[in-house]
């Protein structure tokens, strides 16, 4: 990290202006595209295997995904694509200055039995200076995770804000007949079962400082809450009051979660150590009380709330314990999910005959919507840098996890046909 | 089956035979088109709501099905979308459970359901009163309270696996579970 900033204070300290003009200010998607080159990755010596495809495929997926570049024609390609090119004096900037390009990604890898190695570099074409190089050290069949990783750095070097594919989605599918939570890479691939409940295991969310998930199941015939280590595969149900022991959202900083309880009563919006005692009670109405979601300063919660007779979505200061009316438009709004930047409260809304997703700014300004396709979209949770949204759609016959820009494009599914997946959530960054 | 369920000659069973059948005797009959009549009123609501004429024929044969159960079950109880209030036909059902609940002694768990439409947490809480405003009334026609537990399941067991109207009417229920 500390390495990363030196090299772009190095950038901007040593570089002339029109290399300054790589490392955009673009922290939007469809504002402005940076023409990138990506080359393929070259063997380091010993013979070529199919590890520079798998590196190859998920860089192109990240980049294409993070609507950022425009990436340029491999047809058009001149001679040093074919050079390993590590070191900026190896490379000839001028070919690629040719091609319009601003900036170029070269690398190359060397397997070694189980050990593979990756080296992975970002130059600026036009000051010809390396932006941001990684050396990666793994095993075979790391190239996903290497690659994903190099796509944040990549991110970091040209738009000052790291991108967020070397993390993790949580979901709920009902693959093994039961709703169990699982657990798979950003982009759909490596789905892995983390629960055997047999039973109903619903809406997980990360622990922003452990590799640690919680969850609502219903293995102890109520609603409890439990966590679970997602590595030691350790499993601690920490609230088991009577009636809803739902909604778990961990603060930003992980040192406390906010709950939705009803004590076989009501359902209200709590506080909890992350021991499961109760730090506070945030909400006392006869109404519906749910789906409480953290502002990124952790001082305000997002939740739905039914007390002025339909759901309404509303924000509670935690300190006043003043409750504000959010959304106003729309006669069933549910599930907010507060952007880790601050600036968005995503939402579903009811439209005509199904739910779709809205922004709305925490003052209640800007709302508009992003989805228009067919099908009920439910459960919109934002990416660790608030650049996208994952969230499920349901086609009647099959619910998919999918993820868009928070512009509304860029939408693609991430789960694998054939499956009820649903209840997606974004891990923070992984390392 | 209605001539079988006569020879059994409970209190109970009398009073179901004669909800289903809508037989001549007096009190009774008031009580069978007070019936009636909310069904009319709810089919009314229903087309407002573009229900399918379906519903109508498929939800009063459900009814007469859970009639002919009432002698050796509890009845399950519909609700309107997003609503948790009881319906005068519900009432009706949670009458006759109440007789079978206080003549039977038994513990049961009263689960809410919803269907699949809005989010699962919010129907998490929709459910819970759902089962909370049954407990409550049966409570209110004396079946003690400590003989009924509750629990939701939100929209997580649908009855009906369908997305049609009628199939969503369905599911908005709350059921009866005996617990040992």
């Amino acid at each position: 990290m500390k390495k990363i900033l030196g090299i772009l204070l190095l950038v901007s300290l040593f570089s002339s202006l029109p290399a300054l003009a790589v490392r955009i200010e673009i922290s939007a998607p469809g504002e402005q595209t940076i023409p990138l080159a990506l080359t393929r990755f070259l063997p380091m010596g010993g013979s070529a295997t199919d590890s520079a495809t798998k590196v190859d495929e998920v860089l192109i997926a990240d980049l294409d995904l993070s609507g950022l570049f425009e990436l340029a024609d491999r047809a058009a390609f001149l001679s040093d694509a074919e050079e390993l090119g590590l070191h900026s004096t190896k490379v000839d900037f001028g070919q690629w200055r040719l091609l319009g390009v601003d900036a170029v990604v070269k690398g190359g890898y060397h397997i070694d039995g189980e050990k593979l190695v990756v080296e992975a570099r970002l130059y600026d074409v036009v000051s010809q200076r390396l932006l941001t190089g990684r050396r990666y050290v793994g095993k075979v069949g790391d190239e996903r995770r290497i690659a994903h990783s190099f796509a944040d750095q990549i991110m970091l070097a040209l738009t000052g804000k790291m991108g967020p594919f070397n993390t993790r989605l949580a979901y709920i599918s009902t693959r093994s007949g039961h709703k169990e939570l699982y657990l798979m890479e950003v982009d759909g691939q490596n789905p892995l079962r983390l629960t055997d409940h047999r039973s109903i295991v619903l809406d997980p969310d990360f622990s922003p400082v452990r590799k640690e998930i919680i969850y609502t199941s219903y293995k102890k015939s109520n609603p409890d809450l439990y966590r679970k280590e997602i590595y030691t595969g350790s499993e601690a149900r920490f609230s088991q009051r009577p009636g809803l022991n739902t909604g778990g959202r961990y603060r930003s900083d992980g040192g406390e979660l906010v709950v939705t309880l009803s004590k076989g009563n009501n359902s209200d919006i709590y506080l909890l150590g992350t021991d499961g005692t109760i730090h506070k009670r945030l909400t006392t109405h006869w109404g519906i009380d749910v789906s409480p979601s953290w502002s990124p300063d952790g001082d305000k919660i997002a939740f739905v709330s039914d007390r002025r007779g339909n759901p309404q979505i509303f924000v509670v200061d935690i300190n006043s314990l003043k409750v504000e009316r959010l959304t106003f438009e729309g006669k069933y709004n549910a599930t907010p999910d507060w952007s880790p930047t601050g600036e968005w409260i995503a939402f579903t809304r009811r439209t005509e005959g199904q739910f779709d997703i809205f922004l709305i700014r925490p003052d209640g300004s800007g709302e508009h919507r992003l989805t228009f396709a067919p099908g009920t979209k439910e459960h919109p949770r934002f990416s660790p840098d608030g650049r996208f949204l994952v969230y499920s759609l349901d086609l009647k016959r099959e619910k998919s996890i999918h993820v868009m820009r928070i512009d509304g494009t860029g939408d693609r599914r991430l789960s694998a046909p054939g499956g009820n997946d649903t209840h997606p959530a974004w891990s923070g960054y992984w390392q | 089956m209605q001539l079988k369920a006569v020879f059994k000659m409970t209190v109970l069973l009398a009073l179901a035979t004669l909800l289903t059948v809508g037989c001549a005797k007096k009190p009774k009959t008031d009580e069978s088109s007070q019936v009636a009549q909310t069904e009319m009123q709810q089919q009314q609501v229903a087309e407002v709501s573009e229900q399918p004429v379906t519903e109508t024929g498929s939800s009063s044969s459900s009814a007469q099905d859970s009639m002919n159960k009432v002698v050796s079950s509890l009845m399950r109880v519909g609700f309107e979308y997003d609503q948790y209030v009881l319906t005068a036909e519900a009432r009706e059902a949670l009458k006759n459970n109440a007789i079978y609940l206080k003549a039977k002694g038994v513990r049961v768990q009263i689960e809410g359901h919803c269907d699949e439409r809005g989010s699962d947490e919010y129907n998490l809480a929709l459910g819970e009163n759902r089962a909370l405003t049954v407990k409550s009334y049966l409570v209110s026609l004396g079946v003690p309270a400590d003989r009924l537990s509750i629990i939701s399941y939100g929209e997580e067991i649908p009855l009906v696996m369908a997305n049609t109207e009628e199939a969503w009417a369905q599911n908005r229920r709350a059921e009866f579970k005996e617990l040992n």
